[in-house]
């Protein structure tokens, strides 16, 4: 009986064909420069009970682009891809901000609630209610974009570009232009609060597991690949289309939501014309990084989850080398650049012919 | 009559995209003037062109690189290098032409870069070009991290000369109507490459390889050869409009244009070219960028919308006419083969018909409700909160001072708040020559000569300050961008604007202006 | 030298695959002025052959003559610059230019360094009046009809050179009546003109009224070059299929096997179902415990009809029943759930899903009958992998191979093994044995016949008449995308090919 996969080949094979491969060794690559080049890179020290250091700074920072990178990576192995992360990011943002601090679009408080509207422990609705609708509303982003795409048929990168421009009009609509200020401390815990490890590496714990159980202990994860590799055989086989796509973008604005919170809760402002900007961007590469096409098919949740540390860790050791701030997003192009080459089929393929091997890959 | 209007269209569809957004910049504008009188003066309509060459010549490159079915998200990247870069040329002393054209250059350099990762390494394009903003914008910053002031003579010149509308201006006074050189460049370019995408073979091959690719290269064209060049070309387009923006604000700095992709883009898609590649005028650009900037106005006149409701517009109708695009692509590709049935053709131009007339319907109602039902909303000008960010706290504007230093005899105040370390610094000029600069941990002074202070109003009253050409305009900053308040008294008048650096709505006097004044007032050192 | 007639002449000509003798030793001649049919079954070789006479393709061995001089077509384009042009069957050009456009872009003509258009529109004009159609070349393409736009690329492929020999590769397939009986005119016109034709098709038919002469390939072999006016129908299809004349009338007549279940209940009816330039309105009727095979060459509605039942197209006449109960909703889905199974012909497009493994092919149609979240565990997901493995003895090291790794035939096994494994009480099954190997071919044939004893009913199409005749118990018989008759009880194959070939035998 067939039960796993014979270990004929050797294991040497079995590691470097697994998804987390090239990821992995993309990631041990830039921590080795960190080791040679930068000393005391790796120091951990303990203060008042939290974990500090360069490796934790990777790893919080990267939660952002992590949360996001998870519902990407479900689109993207669809076959599609979601430009307007970064605008749901910012209309989370602003819902949430809002719901603490109404008075910007013209609540009237009584007069002695006003004088705490600064005060940490203030907030207009409950922290729940809060988290609630603001994920509320990416979700509904998400299934618009999901419409458009499944339903309407529009090409994915021009349904999700429409959100990407409307998006951030619509976060400033909601706080009337203004950056809100967030003072309730609970609700800044989510993003700059800690458990020994910041909180925010919990959440993006949390997420990959719903989304790992969505994916992996359903049949949804095997459809999305199906409809990704050959559409119309998924087709033939009964599987619909249209909902696995309207599920894997809705996710994402999900996702999206989530980061947002995320973010506004570390920076305390909900900034309708700067979160999450270009974040889309990492997120795609993060997810093209760990493996999966663009074109769609075999995707890898926690591979994705590397390619965004992957991204982080060349930030924050760009940053510990001492390059200057600015220029890190020329360094960035290159690596985008360098990255896809190398998952391109072209180079792979010259590469290949390069270093013929020995035996057949079958 | 209806069938015969029908059968028109019919057989003019491919124009219909385009004539809609041509309408409709003509009707809003209408509705413009009917609502604001000011929008009657002649050199309103032509400000439309005034502000916004770069916008155009942008959008007609792009136009190229979207009709072969691909996309170019590098414009602001390449845009903002070139101004950094020749401002910083500029400033050694290089002369301007030599600039130029180098710009020219490097833009094709990377463009033709891009083009060949695209066609050789078959990168998707979206992929590469986003490498290639990043890239661009990256290496501004290892040029400079500040804005480079640009004082160039050549440049003013490009910026400042006046071309009269003959028969509308009095050519003895020298006054009336008028459009600027930049205007006239971004008009060439159009006229040029509209030239090459319908008297060309490279502008066919073009839309035959936006149309099905395959069967362009079955049918024998040098498909890769073009592709490639479509990519040079937007380049050049992208630092010739990065020329343009330095000339119009001038000066030159690496978080310029941010965005912008996503405008062109807009422009783009509503002169009626589908993203899809094959269809579309590269002419249709023209009035993508004028409704662009007749909404831009409308806000403007209006002057209680805050300035990033344009954004909200575009955005709003970019969806509108992306959807009725797909619908109507989806429709080609259900009819299929059997096309021959003369009651099919008369059912699907009804529906043509129908959903024109409703998408234009839906928008100029928008264009209306926006128009009508603009609220005072506190996003408008001089009401700015205090925000965070970050990376510092932004400190408050201080109102109440600079109106204090007016009364009590500046006849110039000017607040800089913001920036990447959120400074605000508030300098008063007096007419006998004192400047005083407060940053709110230090005061510094300066004595100018009285009549360096008198030169330095008139010219500023010279750039319109005192005009409908100067007005409040607001958005975000970004972090590292500055706000800028200025009051100005000369010769009985008094005028308060308000702008924000990093966009691209303020109006290019503004800009002229601030360089103006930084040239005179002293700089507090230990602010980088 | 002198003139042999011949404007093309191909010898000994060989083409080589990996694993597949493409074709075998062809000799093909093409004279000039004439209109020569290529016809055969699928994998007969009759896209290499062409391939190869327009430098898609080198020959291994073999020499091509044209014009009386030996050349060697190194691509496409140096094919057309000889003077050979070809129409594909998706017609390679570009919906959003104009006729004129197309048919002359990359060559447009040019005053004073820019496109001269008047110039362009009128020279178009005049190239499609030669094909005596005459219609507005300044409209887009995507505008007009198939019909259409295949003269337009006729125009454009005689345009670029004076085109020796014109190569129409399934020409007809998206077109009606009409339109084909236009396109004829056209080839006759440039056949008096001296231009010789390569017609490429499946439809006998048409075969007949317009060629002059016809060349039979079958499995990379070349099986004759006839006259058309001398060559019968039953024997052509004969040929096609690898009977010899001498074969059919000795064969002697062949029971269709008889069944204990064959008066089950009545499982599907079908009543006028049609769906126009598919198929045309068919009656059908299917118990359960039968099997019925259907018939017909290439081209004949075999596909489409399994389609319909399945549910991947809609009818636009006609009624369905299954069980009774009237069909309103047609997707696969919804099929899978009420029981019906397809096993696709195009193992490519519509079968295999190429990365995903063995395992998770067979069990994916399965799966999708039950949903998203009723997940079959990996222990139950990989039991009924290697049940399958082993009864269609799949070659394959273990059942986390993806299936692309698979050779052609070990995929089709696949692609069965996912239907089986629905469990359907209607099994259709489209060239289910292609490309398998015979010892494969006859397992799968009795399983087909023990599914039938289990009460299940089976839709069984196939080029291969001699297994469509094993494994039914009623033959229905398609000709021309219309259902001509049914057979059951005794019948011969020279009864079936007859009523395939139709017209007189």
């Amino acid at each position: 009986m067939n039960r796993s996969p014979k270990k004929d080949t050797s294991s040497w094979r079995a590691i470097t064909e697994s998804k987390l491969f090239f990821p992995l060794l993309a990631l041990t690559l830039i921590l080795l420069v960190d080791l040679f080049f930068v000393p005391g890179f790796f120091k951990l020290e303990t203060k008042e009970g939290h974990l500090y250091g360069n490796l934790i700074d990777i790893l919080r920072n990267g939660s952002t682009v992590m949360l996001l990178a998870i519902g990407m990576t479900l689109v993207i192995a669809t076959g599609g891809v979601d430009l307007s992360v970064g605008a749901v990011m910012a209309i989370a943002a602003s819902v949430a901000a809002i719901m603490m601090n109404p008075v910007i679009i013209g609540v009237k408080l009584p007069p002695d609630l006003l004088k705490f509207i600064n005060d940490p422990n203030f907030t207009y609705a409950p922290l729940w209610e809060v988290i609630v609708v603001t994920l509320f509303v990416a979700t509904i982003c998400g299934l618009w974009n999901g419409f458009l795409v499944a339903y309407a048929k529009i090409q994915p990168m021009v349904a999700t570009l429409i959100l990407m421009i409307a998006g951030r009009g619509i976060a400033q609509l909601i706080t009337n232009g203004v950056r809100i200020q967030i003072f309730y401390e609970p609700y800044a815990f989510i993003g700059s609060g800690w458990l020994i490890l910041p909180f925010s590496l919990y959440i993006v714990a949390a997420v990959y597991l719903i989304a790992w159980f969505l994916t992996r202990k359903t049949a949804i994860g095997l459809f999305i690949e199906s409809v990704g590799i050959n559409a119309r055989s998924s087709f033939f086989s009964g599987i619909d289309e249209k909902k696995i796509k309207l599920l894997a973008y809705t996710f994402c604005g999900f996702c999206a939501g989530v980061a947002g919170l995320v973010t506004s809760s570390n920076i305390r402002t909900s900034d309708a014309n700067n979160i999450g900007l270009n974040y889309e961007l990492d997120a795609i590469l993060a997810v093209v990084i760990g493996g999966t096409l663009m074109s769609g098919g075999r995707f890898s949740l926690l591979a994705s989850l590397i390619g965004a540390l992957v991204i982080q860790a060349t930030t924050t050791s760009m940053y510990a080398l001492g390059v200057p701030a600015n220029a890190v997003l020329a360094i960035k192009g290159l690596v985008v650049i360098f990255v896809i080459l190398l998952y391109s089929e072209q180079v792979r393929g010259i590469i290949r012919r390069l270093t013929a091997h020995k035996g057949s890959l079958s | 009559m209806m069938s015969r209007i029908g059968a028109f269209i019919a057989r003019n569809r491919r124009f219909v995209p385009m004539s809609v957004t041509a309408i409709l910049s003509v009707v809003a504008y209408i509705l413009g003037a009917i609502f604001y009188p000011g929008m009657r003066d002649p050199q309103v309509f032509l400000n439309l062109f005034r502000t916004t060459p770069f916008l155009l010549i942008s959008a007609v490159g792009m136009n190229l690189v979207i009709l072969t079915g691909g996309i170019d998200l590098s414009v602001s990247g390449v845009v903002a290098l070139t101004t950094v870069a020749a401002a910083a040329l500029l400033r050694q002393g290089w002369n301007a032409w030599v600039v130029m054209g180098l710009m020219l250059l490097m833009g094709m350099a990377l463009g033709a870069i891009m083009g060949a990762f695209i066609t050789y390494l078959k990168v998707q394009p979206f992929i590469a070009t986003l490498a290639g903003m990043w890239f661009a914008r990256g290496l501004c910053f290892f040029i400079s991290d500040d804005a480079i002031a640009i004082d160039n003579p050549i440049y003013c010149l490009l910026g400042q000369t006046k071309i009269l509308i003959p028969g509308l201006s009095d050519p003895k006074t020298q006054t009336g109507p008028f459009i600027s050189i930049l205007v006239i460049v971004a008009l060439l370019v159009l006229g040029v490459a509209t030239y090459l995408a319908h008297y060309t073979r490279f502008g066919r091959a073009i839309y035959a390889i936006g149309g099905n690719e395959q069967s362009a290269r079955l049918m024998g064209l040098p498909v890769e050869r073009t592709k490639v060049a479509v990519y040079t070309l937007n380049g050049f387009c992208s630092a010739l409009a990065g020329i343009v923006l330095s000339i119009y604000v001038s000066s030159g700095h690496g978080l310029y244009a941010r965005g912008f992709e996503l405008t062109v883009i807009a422009a783009v898609v509503m002169g009626g070219t589908m993203l899809t590649g094959g269809e579309g005028y590269v002419f249709g650009a023209l009035f993508g960028v004028l409704i662009t900037g007749v909404t831009q106005t409308l806000i403007q006149f209006n002057g209680r919308l805050s300035s990033w409701w344009t954004n909200i517009v575009v955005g709003m109708l970019t969806l509108i006419f992306i959807g009725v695009q797909s619908l109507l692509a989806a429709q080609k590709g259900r009819r299929a083969a059997k096309a021959g049935d003369a009651a099919l053709q008369a059912q699907r131009r009804r529906r043509l018909v129908l959903y024109g007339g409703v998408a234009g319907l839906v928008i100029i109602a928008g264009v209306v409700i926006s128009l009508i039902a603009g609220q005072t909303r506190n996003g408008g000008v001089g009401n700015t909160p205090t925000p965070s960010t970050a990376a510092c706290q932004f400190r408050p504007f201080r109102d109440q001072e600079a109106a204090k230093l007016a009364t009590e005899g500046a006849v110039l105040v000017y607040e800089r708040n913001g920036g990447p370390d959120c400074i605000d610094e508030l300098f008063a000029i007096y007419p006998d020559g004192r400047v005083v600069g407060d940053n709110g941990v230090r005061t510094i002074e300066k004595q100018l000569a009285p009549e360096e202070v008198e030169t330095l109003l008139g010219n500023i009253a010279e750039r319109g300050w005192f005009t409908d050409e100067i007005y409040n305009t607001w958005h975000t900053p970004c972090g590292q961008c500055f706000e800028y308040h200025i009051t100005v008294k000369y010769q009985g008048q008094e005028k308060s604007v308000t702008a924000v650096d990093g966009g691209t709505d303020a109006p290019a006097d503004y800009w002229q202006v601030v360089s103006l004044i930084n040239g005179v007032i002293p700089k507090f050192m230990d602010v980088p | 030298m002198e003139d042999s007639g011949y404007i093309v002449e191909m010898r000994g000509i060989r083409k080589e695959f990996p694993g597949v003798q493409a074709l075998a030793d062809i000799n093909f001649f093409l004279k000039r002025g004439e209109i020569h049919a290529l016809v055969g079954e699928n994998g007969a070789g009759k896209s290499t052959l062409i391939k190869v006479l327009t430098g898609a393709e080198r020959p291994d061995a073999g020499v091509i003559i044209l014009d009386g001089e030996e050349v060697t077509v190194k691509s496409p384009l140096h094919a057309q610059k000889l003077g050979i042009s070809t129409v594909y069957q998706e017609i390679n050009l570009c919906p959003n230019l104009t006729v004129a456009e197309n048919i002359l872009i990359g060559r447009e003509p040019m005053r004073r360094g820019r496109i001269h258009w008047k110039a362009m529109n009128d020279h178009a004009q005049q190239l499609l009046e030669r094909l005596d159609i005459s219609i507005d070349v300044t409209q887009l393409l995507g505008s007009y009809s198939v019909a259409i736009q295949q003269m337009v690329a006729i125009a454009r492929a005689l345009e670029i050179t004076s085109a020796k020999v014109l190569i129409l590769d399934e020409p007809t397939s998206s077109l009606d009546v009409h339109e084909t009986a236009q396109l004829f005119n056209v080839m006759r016109k440039l056949k008096s003109e001296g231009v010789a034709i390569i017609f490429i098709t499946h439809f006998l038919d048409q075969v007949y009224e317009i060629s002059d002469r016809i060349t039979v390939l079958r499995n990379g072999q070349w099986m004759g070059t006839y006259e058309t006016s001398e060559l019968p129908r039953l024997e052509l299809i004969a040929k096609m299929i690898g009977r010899s004349l001498t074969e059919l009338d000795e064969m002697s007549k062949i029971k269709l096997e008889s069944r204990k279940n064959i008066k089950g209940e009545v499982l599907l009816e079908a009543r006028n179902l049609g769906l126009s330039g598919a198929i045309e309105p068919f009656d059908l009727d299917l118990h359960a415990g039968e099997v019925v095979g259907f018939a017909g060459l290439l081209g004949s509605g075999r596909t489409e009809i399994s389609h319909l039942l399945f549910g991947v197209a809609k009818p636009d006449s006609g009624t369905l029943k299954l069980n009774q109960e009237i069909v309103k909703k047609f997707s696969p889905q919804a099929s899978i759930g009420r029981g019906v199974a397809l096993c696709p012909e195009d193992r490519k497009a519509a079968g295999i899903v190429d990365e995903l493994t063995i395992r998770e092919n067979i069990i994916l149609a399965l799966q999708a009958g039950r949903g998203w979240f009723k997940y079959l565990s990996l222990q139950q997901q990989y039991e009924m992998a290697d049940r399958y493995i082993k009864l269609l003895n799949i070659a394959t090291p273990s059942a986390d191979q993806p299936v692309k790794n698979l050779s052609g035939g070990n995929q089709q096994k696949v692609i069965l093994a996912r239907w089986l494994a629905t469990n359907p009480q209607l099994l259709i099954l489209d060239e289910p044995t292609r490309g398998i190997d015979v010892g494969a071919k006859a397992e799968i044939q009795k399983l087909v016949l023990s599914l039938a004893e289990e009460g299940k009913s089976c839709v069984f199409i196939s080029s291969e008449l001699e297994e469509v005749l094993r494994t039914s118990h009623r033959i229905a018989v398609l000709r021309d995308r219309k259902k001509v008759t049914e057979f059951a009880g005794e019948v011969d194959e020279h009864t079936i090919i007859q009523a395939m070939a139709g017209g007189e035998a």
